[in-house]
């Protein structure tokens, strides 16, 4: 049943060309989310589990060069559930 | 995974790294004790239960006036919780306020308004005075825990207390697990703190994502769970949480709009909320929730909330305020192209969580004394896992009496720490290790949505008996299939523990909603089949703990302490 990564939708977006690779993402994520491997100023940080993201945006708030950008999926941005779905079925 | 145990011994536990356990654990250190804190997430530096910063800090300030008094605010108490509280310990956590207030500015929290140097308090949801202070608290956790760090405190991040340790019904420590380098570290401590917060991804909301939540979603009840499993009381498990969001996004920042006066219109433009309660949008949260939940329930929906006719400048303020709490609420904004100053916001009710039943001071959770003690000697409870909550402000004081209390307990303590058992030990790490080997388990997320539907359906803002009686089948039936769990690396690990936790919690909140045949606080715990309050049978707690077969009730009035229900008496060292 797991939706293989790839197809995810994946909020933290990171540039590439002005991540600096310096851990701080990875360190934030109260989430676990993000991955990067530390001491090593080549590879970019990856978002492991990116359907766990809270959408906090710590991880853009510490972001040191403004690297990275919390987006929103259609589902959240314009949302279509009815409310009165959520609120409950009655047996009789 | 490692093959053996880190072993630590330490004066004091603490489970969680919020407002709450730093709290608990600076009066512990300023006493001289070794305090380790384990971590699930990297918290100790932002706000646990909300991520980023604080917006608003509920307190009494003693500035003069009567209403500004413990006394007063007291007085209120029953009325705010529908006369379920504890008092005792709501009293407590009150009358110390002003004290922990003035410790929390010493520590460098500045609570004042940038532009006026005052402090600009506020009226909300149904308190009797301006006790929320609306301030920018994003460095608010910083010195709180910079304290700690300060104190030497051992802090273990990206780590999971997955079983606490208790003998003769005395907690002398904990297991746990890093999910980063797969270490496992068993700890023993004279006396333990668990504030591992509220319980979270129990039901569905609008966006259908289990870690789109109001309050963070990875506190998933773990110490509720583990203080269950040990012995101790649960009370007002039967009380749901639930907040009004924009409709897609569960975020934050109610309290700051209605304070600062947003209205909340139906379909018609009908500002319908003063028929709910003749404080219209300054009513308790449980009741400006349940308002917006009966005009959806009649049809009169999509429920919008409405700030176009507020001044500019109350304007600018709130839009500062919702940046504090929630980082992203403002880049949600823009990418949906609703200015929020101008224009109509779809509101959708959150998803629920477990924590204080949109009241404050009445909390769900682990049953405590005035010292913040549970019903396990040496294990104490504090902010939103705790029977009594109250935001950032009530975490933090129940946090910092929770501390004073273990250096209580620890000083009343003799003797040695008992031999932890290596089968306990092998037995929790080998279940682990089943997890981990399952290829073809059920995956975590199954179970958790499972989970979440059948509260939505039949444990959520409508119950009644039938459909507790199938939640509670269902929840059994899931319970059974734990061990085919599958976690296919040490993240997953920590998340199939999560699932376990929050399965085990819907089980006790139905079974606390069976017990409860009354309705209270609206849709807080609303049974269709028993629609009013009674409160001729029903001013009373419930208490749920472990039986022989999986969690049982019992009442007691609430004229009592909760303490009164503990088995280990009252014999609660002397504040």
């Amino acid at each position: 049943m797991s939706t293989p990564q790839k197809e995810m939708f994946n909020p933290i977006r990171i540039n590439p060309e002005t991540c600096i690779k310096c851990n701080l993402c990875d360190w934030i994520c109260p989430g676990d989310l993000i991955y990067k491997e530390e001491d090593n100023r080549e590879t970019l940080p990856v978002i492991k589990y990116p359907d766990e993201c809270w959408y906090c945006g710590l991880c853009q708030s510490i972001c040191p060069t403004n690297a990275i950008t919390v987006v929103f999926p259609e589902q959240m941005v314009h949302n279509k559930t009815d409310v009165a779905s959520l609120l409950g079925k009655v047996i009789e | 995974m490692t093959d053996d145990f880190v072993r630590l011994d330490t004066d004091v536990l603490v489970v969680g790294g919020g407002v709450a356990g730093s709290m608990a654990a600076i009066p512990a250190l300023e006493a001289g004790l070794k305090v380790v804190i384990c971590e699930k997430g990297k918290i100790l530096d932002h706000c646990g239960s909300i991520g980023c910063g604080v917006d608003h800090y509920l307190t009494i300030m003693e500035s003069g006036p009567e209403w500004d008094t413990p006394e007063f605010l007291l007085k209120h108490v029953p009325e705010l919780t529908d006369g379920i509280v504890d008092m005792a310990v709501a009293g407590r956590v009150i009358r110390e306020m002003p004290r922990i207030f003035r410790k929390i500015e010493a520590m460098g929290v500045d609570f004042r308004d940038r532009q006026t140097g005052d402090y600009y308090r506020l009226r909300s949801f149904g308190l009797p005075g301006t006790y929320h202070i609306n301030f920018d608290g994003t460095d608010f956790k910083k010195h709180l825990g910079e304290r700690v760090r300060k104190g030497k405190a051992t802090v273990l991040m990206r780590t999971m207390v997955v079983q606490l340790l208790v003998k003769d019904n005395r907690a002398y420590g904990a297991i746990a697990f890093n999910f980063r380098s797969g270490e496992w570290t068993v700890i023993r401590a004279k006396s333990v703190v668990l504030a591992a917060g509220d319980v979270n991804r129990i039901s569905q909301n609008a966006s259908g994502l289990a870690f789109d939540s109001w309050h963070i979603p990875y506190n998933t009840g773990d110490a509720q769970a583990m203080g269950y499993h040990a012995g101790a009381a649960l009370a007002n498990m039967e009380s749901v949480e639930a907040t009004l969001t924009p409709k897609g996004f569960s975020c934050q920042g109610l309290n700051a709009l209605v304070s600062l006066g947003a209205y909340f219109v139906n379909k018609a433009g009908e500002r319908f909320m003063f028929k709910y309660d003749k404080k219209g949008e300054n009513a308790r949260r449980a009741v400006i929730a349940d308002g917006v939940i009966n005009e959806y329930l009649l049809g009169n929906g999509p429920i919008y909330l409405d700030c176009r006719h507020l001044p500019q400048d109350m304007l600018d303020r709130m839009e500062h305020t919702l940046q504090v709490d929630r980082y992203t609420l403002p880049a949600y904004y823009q990418q949906k192209g609703v200015n929020f100053r101008e224009e109509l916001v779809e509101v959708s009710v959150s998803e629920l969580s477990i924590r204080r039943s949109g009241v404050y001071f009445r909390g769900s959770g682990l049953a405590v004394d005035t010292n913040g003690e549970t019903a396990v000697e040496g294990l104490f409870a504090a902010g939103d896992c705790a029977t009594v909550s109250g935001g950032i402000s009530g975490a933090a004081v129940l946090g910092h009496i929770a501390g004073e209390g273990v250096v209580q307990r620890i000083r009343a303590s003799t003797g040695a720490l008992p031999e932890v058992e290596r089968g306990t030990l092998d037995e929790v790490r080998a279940r682990a290790v089943a997890h981990l080997q399952q290829k073809d388990g059920l995956p975590w997320k199954a179970y958790e949505e499972t989970t979440r539907q059948t509260v939505s359906d039949y444990v959520g803002v409508r119950r009644n008996e039938q459909g507790l009686r199938l939640a509670l089948d269902t929840l059994a039936a899931l319970a059974k299939r734990e061990p085919t769990l599958k976690a296919d690396d040490l993240h997953g690990l920590m998340r199939v523990h999560e699932a376990k936790n929050i399965r085990l919690n819907a089980e006790i909140m139905a079974t606390a909603s069976l017990a409860r045949q009354e309705t209270r606080t609206g849709s807080s715990h609303f049974r269709m089949d028993y629609p009013k309050t009674d409160d001729l049978n029903w001013r009373k707690f419930v208490i749920v703990e472990r039986g022989a077969n999986g969690p049982v009730t019992r009442t007691l009035s609430t004229d009592q302490p909760l303490s009164a229900a503990f088995s280990r008496g009252n014999a609660a060292v002397a504040a």
